[in-house]
């Protein structure tokens, strides 16, 4: 039978966030919001919160020494938990980010040892970020138009990436560039780009409707050397297609756990429209109205229990280390859809309330829509859905 | 840490109602639906296979039962669940195992009225034929009775093999009145979550059948699966069909911890009804004009997944329920360690 519990050392992490939510998170968040900018680096809550090891949650682990993994579901049940107290905060916190699966996987012991050590310094935070978006390929990775060119012992980067999260203030970014635009995936190469490096520039801010509190920038690579040390895997990564598609796979852990955010920021929503229906409407009186509002709570609540059971299923099969693509796909899709709903009917509960900017609601409504978006777009997951099920061509 | 598998045994349970449903009832499909039931041999075959609500399985492994079955032909699989959705009930009055089908009625326009130990009333639709037991569920209490009714033979929407009929009541003695309110929560969750299974397997079992054809018709040169507009429907059937198998198996597995269940169960029925409503006749619609013809299940599915949802208070009870408990639902997980949120 299956079991749904959580047990105790989750719980125990899960308070952690909770008061880390509770305290910093959402006021952080909220903050940022109303002042239209991210909050920055050096901020003295992002080093307290990394003194406490905390980052972003995204079920991304190294293979534990003995006995099975544990890393996706718990990133799953951690991601829902922060993304319920800001989603955009916990993009902003410090750490690998998306620069971390890529590392992990697909680096050789001597580049995790040295891009790590920099992670290693509890002092001061430090981010990573991870760079594939360009201007003109967003879904469509193949056709990334950044070139990488090997000059004796540099590789030389050019080419422009956009809407790369942390980016700014990151030690370093996993840029992905092509040695050949016309061979499709087979020609991407992975590149740790340290900040400082010259020819990484243009740095800029870009400005969204919601999730402010994290930083997303766009940037441009004009003749940027990146010693061959710093190709992530090597040369004969690369050659062996297996391992490549194997780096790919490391993204399996991370959807579930995006799907989970999507589900955390339904259930803020959720709490909210809850909250206010309690103190603003009589919910046992007999009148239709009311009636209504219960019954956009109930649906609220079912389709977020929903959403966050085929998250885990998802993440479960990560960890068994079983394919799970339909799933997290699944998940995804569902999700990003099921919180643009459940935010809306929030909205609708607040009634005109609802849609000023002093409403929480109002924010998490700008807030969700990105969840459709980033990580693959719901109409991307149904496309990975229906290649497996009925062998959609690409 | 939470974990979704099946133990050993309930995927034996699983494969022998699959196989059972693939090799005796796929076979009389429209045979049985014209007979309005299954032949005899087959409910004391089925009987034996220790898998009918009779037996004391478990809802966990019930739900795996009436999903395989209900994937080929649910009102088949009302026919041999023996006293079926009323059994739980059955259960918590202490009476034992039905002898013959059952039924349950939720009372939502209060045409059942009881005095001086007897119950009088009747309902235009019960899936049967013949019964040896029938429920009225009213809001606090269940009345249960063992003879007293007519029954006259009706057509219905869907659900044929079960049989159908107008149930009139007359003055029928009362057998058990349940009124304990947890026995009468978890009757009802136990009612539901078997409903919202039928519902699962149901659509499980259109949605694959016109998958399969989906890859193999051609239209402008590719499959049809391969048309962006179908492809994407075909995804997001294949996620309803999940959705509402998860929340149907959080709901039995509360019921086995022991728990109440009410949240769960009503929720299961409610997810189960509205995906399994959306694939239904989109199973249909993916293939056209062939979906519309008796020569494919699809259009039997169509019609049986409407009648099921209207099941036990059907769709609107289950959401009515969940509506009244929401209010003090919560969906976070603190102190949670150990219960299912």
């Amino acid at each position: 039978m299956i079991d749904l519990s959580i047990g105790r050392d989750l719980e125990a992490q899960l308070e952690q966030v909770r008061r880390l939510g509770r305290e910093h998170l959402r006021p952080l968040g909220i903050e940022a919001d109303s002042r239209r900018e991210p909050v920055p680096p050096d901020h003295p809550f992002f080093a307290l919160a990394w003194r406490m090891g905390l980052g972003q949650p995204l079920g991304v682990e190294e293979r534990p020494a003995s006995g099975p993994r544990s890393g996706a579901r718990r990133g799953v049940v951690l991601a829902e938990e922060m993304s319920y107290w800001d989603r955009g905060m916990s993009v902003a916190m410090p750490g690998l980010g998306l620069g971390g699966p890529p590392l992990l996987s697909m680096g050789t012991p001597e580049q995790k040892e040295r891009f790590l050590a920099p992670f290693r310094d509890r002092e001061r935070p430090h981010w990573a970020a991870f760079g594939m978006t360009e201007p003109g390929a967003g879904s469509d990775v193949a056709a990334i138009q950044t070139t990488a060119v090997r000059t004796g012992d540099d590789w030389v980067l050019n080419g422009a990436k956009t809407f790369i999260s942390n980016s700014m203030r990151a030690d370093w970014i996993v840029v992905w560039a092509t040695v050949d635009r016309g061979a499709g995936r087979a020609g991407h190469r992975a590149f740790v780009v340290e900040r400082g490096t010259p020819g990484l520039e243009d740095m800029r801010y870009e400005h969204k409707m919601g999730l402010i509190a994290y930083e997303s920038s766009s940037f441009t690579l004009r003749d940027c050397r990146v010693p061959a040390a710093n190709l992530l895997g090597g040369e004969r990564y690369y050659a062996e297609r297996a391992g490549f598609k194997g780096a790919m796979r490391s993204f399996n852990a991370t959807r579930p756990a995006i799907a989970a955010m999507a589900v955390g920021i339904a259930r803020a929503a959720y709490d909210a429209a809850r909250d206010f229906a309690r103190t603003h409407y009589a919910l046992d009186r007999p009148i239709p109205r009311y009636q209504r509002v219960r019954d956009k709570l109930a649906r609220m609540a079912r389709k977020i229990e929903a959403g966050r059971l085929l998250c885990w299923r998802a993440a479960y099969l990560a960890d068994l280390e079983q394919p799970n693509e339909i799933e997290a796909s699944m998940a995804k899709a569902f999700a990003a859809g099921m919180a643009q709903e459940a935010t809306g009917l929030a909205v609708e509960i607040l009634g005109d309330a609802g849609v000023t900017r002093d409403a929480y609601v109002e924010k998490l409504y700008r807030d969700v829509k990105a969840m459709d978006i980033v990580e693959g777009t719901g109409q991307i997951q149904r496309i990975v859905i229906a290649r497996r099920l009925v062998g959609l061509p690409r | 840490m939470f974990t979704l598998a099946l133990s050993d045994e309930e995927r034996l349970i699983q494969d022998t109602a699959r196989r059972f449903a693939r090799d005796r009832l796929l076979p009389g499909l429209r045979a049985h639906e014209r007979a309005r039931g299954v032949p005899r041999e087959l409910v004391g075959e089925f009987a034996a296979l220790g898998l009918t609500a009779g037996e004391d399985l478990g809802a966990f492994a019930r739900v795996l039962v009436l999903e395989e079955l209900a994937a080929v032909d649910a009102g088949a699989a009302l026919a041999l669940d023996a006293g079926g959705l009323a059994q739980p009930l059955l259960d918590a009055a202490g009476l034992g195992a039905a002898r013959g089908r059952g039924v349950v009625i939720e009372d939502v326009e209060g045409r059942f009225h009881a005095r001086d130990g007897r119950l009088a009333g009747e309902h235009p639709w019960v899936p049967a034929d013949e019964i040896a037991v029938a429920v009225v569920l009213h809001p606090e209490r269940a009345l249960i009775v063992r003879e007293g009714w007519r029954l006259t033979p009706i057509a219905a929407c869907g659900l044929e093999a079960a049989g159908a009929s107008r149930l009139v009541l007359d003055d029928a003695p009362i057998a058990a009145t349940l009124e304990d309110p947890r026995a009468l929560g978890r009757a009802r969750a136990g009612i539901r979550t078997a409903v919202g299974a039928l519902l699962v397997g149901a659509a499980r079992g259109t949605h694959e059948y016109a998958m399969r054809y989906a890859t193999e018709r051609t239209a402008f040169g590719r499959p049809i699966a391969h048309h962006q507009a179908l492809a994407f429907l075909i995804a997001d059937l294949a996620t309803a069909v999940d959705i509402a198998r998860l929340a149907v198996w959080r709901a039995a597995a509360a019921l086995d911890r022991g728990e109440s269940a009410e949240w769960e169960g009503a929720s299961a029925l409610a997810e189960a009804a509205e995906q399994a409503l959306f694939v239904g006749p989109n199973a249909v619609q993916i293939l056209g004009g062939h979906g519309f013809m008796k020569d494919h299940p699809v259009e039997k599915s169509m019609r049986d997944i409407r009648t099921l949802a209207q099941m036990a208070g059907g769709r609107d009870e289950a959401e009515l329920a969940a509506a009244a408990l929401v209010t003090e639902r919560e969906l976070g997980f603190a102190g949670r360690g150990d219960r299912c949120p």
